[in-house]
């Protein structure tokens, strides 16, 4: 059996001393979409952030794994470089920096990681075209500040086309899909799934089942109270979308 | 001995034949004294520096002194100074003299005068406070008299046609003092584009004491660009004063990153209606410089607009200081002000002392200002982390981000990447090459 892409043991999160996560355990093989959902509170984003290296959470115990290196012991940078990405719920605006610079300076920092030389100018500028017609984007938007009075949608569309231009090993999508209209919904499942390779996986959190009209997962794990409490597939987002999570967290509080 | 006593008996050491001008700064200055620190206006300056400067007489000390000389700084030669500006003329002064063999003969420049200290209108800044007493403007042009009192000729320049100018003003190594006295005066409805560089240094406490004082006629308009980038073994001091009438624009751009100590004054007195200001300052510290910038905009006619920008980075161990007052009277009905002072604490010695203030006497008025003073957001940082970028080169590229709301509206080309490249030299971390253009 190969080693999955992602796995995640046992993983215990406190934030200023409470604790969030409380025993996560994940594993993402290779060539899937794996969707987290669960009610607010609940932990996905921490778990999202966590694994990305974000500071300001403390991990009290067990580990993780991205592709089979200690994924806790690499800097935020490192686990960038390796091909792990992380699409922000709400991106940060940094105007002075445009977008073109930071995906250049992004791709390079992954291909200098796998020995690549950087690349050509002329090559880099049309595959952002290429990816930026997937998502539909004006190329006007590269020359300006990074998500600077970028619209909402502007936003998450942007997230995906950093992702498509990094193609990262691991996407974690941190609820891309919240406060998208349905037309910039379907944008935003087709660039995902044009990322879909048996060599890279996606874990997509999510508060609702609408984003995986678009984007099949092959995995649905619900996350509440720090805990994964079920898993399954499509068919347990479609039960979550009929009945709610309460009925989930009534079962765990009964056993 | 004081600062002030010393400097007084090097004044009168010239003798006879200084000048009326030259005297009544004298006089000005043995009444009002020169600044201190208990002063509100004044608490961030380092005047200290001021009894560190063992004379503040230029290398050729001399009343009468005018142009075309070599002998100040000699040894220098146009390839030691920056490349020109296409579509520029460039005058040099070195040690505050005129050095036609490196930029422009005064003679070829139309409407600049030498050596005439007498031009400069008595008080100017007590005329205008008198004219605003409401107001009680904390005009403060003391350090502008040094200039006055020791420049080896005062400048005067009235531009009544359009005109490209880069004053260049470099103090030479080893020299004690240099200062520059400049009246620029705009005619009705003329514009000019004035740069002006303070470069070059000396030897550990040297000094540089600029006095600039500018008149912009009716519809006049002045893009003003200043670099002050002198060495950092160096004492700078300066004292910009302008006059802006009716419905003419002025725009200063402001790169202060010189000097271990540098204290830049500004009154700007929009006097006309309708007169507008866009300020925009960056001053960068590294090391243990003292940066300290104090502007005063009066809005004095109605229909006054003033934006003012002011961005800083204190590296280190600096100490970047800003204190922008603005004050609106009465007759300034419908003013526009708009104030921003932002700057990044850089170092866990660094300090920043941003101070806005704005008094209205007008109902009439839009204004909005606000002042941030911190770190670098944790959030940016993070984002730029997440994405492969490392801690320098992220923490550069906000920085370079931050200071690019004054720098990317420089214009010429040329001289923007020279501010550039004067900025970045000044940042704990440098952006990257592709950056700087």
């Amino acid at each position: 059996m190969s080693t999955p892409v992602l796995q995640v043991d046992d993983l215990r999160v406190s934030v200023a001393g409470t604790p969030v996560l409380r025993g996560v355990s994940l594993t993402v093989p290779a060539g899937e979409v794996h969707a987290i959902m669960g009610p607010n509170g609940s932990g996905k984003s921490t778990l999202a952030h966590v694994l990305a290296g974000r500071p300001g959470y403390q991990v009290t115990g067990g580990s993780a794994r991205f592709d089979g290196a200690d994924l806790l012991a690499m800097a935020p940078e490192e686990r960038a470089r390796a091909g792990l990405f992380l699409g922000f719920q709400y991106p940060v605006e940094i105007p002075g920096v445009n977008n073109a610079y930071l995906l250049k300076a992004a791709l390079n920092a992954r291909r200098r990681h796998r020995g690549e030389p950087d690349i050509d100018a002329f090559d880099f500028l049309n595959a952002v075209r290429a990816q930026m017609r997937t998502m539909q984007m004006d190329e006007g938007l590269l020359t300006r500040g990074v998500n600077e009075g970028f619209s909402g949608g502007e936003k998450k569309r942007n997230e995906v086309l950093q992702m498509l231009v990094m193609e990262p090993r691991l996407a974690l999508l941190d609820e891309t899909d919240s406060g998208l209209d349905i037309d910039a919904l379907k944008i935003v499942g087709r660039g995902i799934n044009s990322l879909r390779s048996p060599e890279r996986s996606v874990v997509l959190v999510t508060h609702y089942q609408r984003l995986l009209d678009y984007v099949i997962p092959d995995r649905v794990h619900v996350l509440a109270r720090g805990r994964i409490l079920r898993s399954g597939d499509r068919e347990l987002a479609l039960e979550l979308e009929r009945r709610g999570y309460d009925w989930l967290l009534e079962e765990q509080s009964a056993a | 001995m004081s600062a002030l006593q010393r400097m007084l008996e090097e004044f009168a050491s010239l003798g006879a034949g200084v000048g009326a001008a030259r005297q009544a700064a004298a006089r000005s200055l043995q009444n009002r004294g020169l600044p201190g620190r208990a002063e509100e206006n004044w608490r961030h300056a380092n005047l200290r520096a001021l009894d560190r400067i063992q004379s503040f007489l230029p290398p050729v000390a001399s009343a009468t002194a005018t142009s075309g000389s070599a002998a100040a700084g000699g040894a220098l030669t146009a390839p030691d100074l920056p490349p020109p500006l296409p579509g520029f003329l460039r005058l040099v002064l070195v040690d505050g003299q005129v050095r036609s063999d490196l930029g422009s003969a005064p003679g070829t420049l139309p409407g600049l005068a030498v050596g005439s200290a007498e031009r400069r209108p008595t008080a100017v800044t007590e005329t205008a406070v008198a004219q605003t007493t409401a107001l009680a403007a904390p005009s403060d042009e003391r350090l502008g008299l040094i200039a006055t009192l020791f420049a080896p000729a005062a400048l005067t320049l009235r531009v009544s046609k359009p005109l490209s100018l880069e004053i260049i003003s470099l103090t030479s190594p080893g020299t004690g003092a240099s200062y520059l006295d400049l009246a620029l005066s705009v005619d009705a409805g003329v514009s000019c584009h004035l740069v002006e560089r303070h470069l070059g240094g000396g030897a550990a406490g040297s000094f540089a004491c600029v006095r600039l004082d500018l008149v912009l006629a009716t519809s006049a308009t002045l893009v003003h660009q200043r670099l002050l980038a002198v060495d950092q073994q160096m004492v700078l001091f300066d004292n910009l004063h302008a006059r802006v009438q009716e419905r003419a624009s002025y725009r200063l751009q402001q790169i202060a990153v010189g000097g271990g100590t540098a204290r830049s004054t500004a009154e700007v007195q929009l006097q006309g209606r309708d007169a507008a200001l866009d300020w925009q300052a960056l001053a960068a510290g590294s090391g243990r410089q003292v940066n300290d910038t104090m502007l005063t905009v009066l809005h004095q006619a109605a229909g006054t607009r003033s934006e003012q920008l002011f961005r800083a980075i204190a590296s280190e161990q600096a100490h970047i200081a800003c204190n922008a007052d603005t004050r609106v009277s009465a007759q300034a009905r419908g003013a526009k002000v708009a104030q921003s002072l932002r700057g990044l604490v850089d170092g866990v010695g660094a300090e920043l002392d941003l101070r806005p203030q704005l008094t209205i006497n007008t109902d009439d008025i839009q204004a909005r200002h606000g002042a941030t003073t911190g770190r670098l957001d944790d959030d940016l940082l993070f984002y730029l982390l997440s994405r492969g970028l490392g801690p320098d080169e992220a923490r550069a590229l906000l920085h370079w981000a931050f200071l690019g709301e004054v720098l990317k509206s420089i214009e010429p080309v040329a001289l923007r990447r020279d501010a550039q490249r004067l900025a970045a030299a000044r940042l704990s971390a440098a952006p990257a090459p592709e950056l700087l253009q």
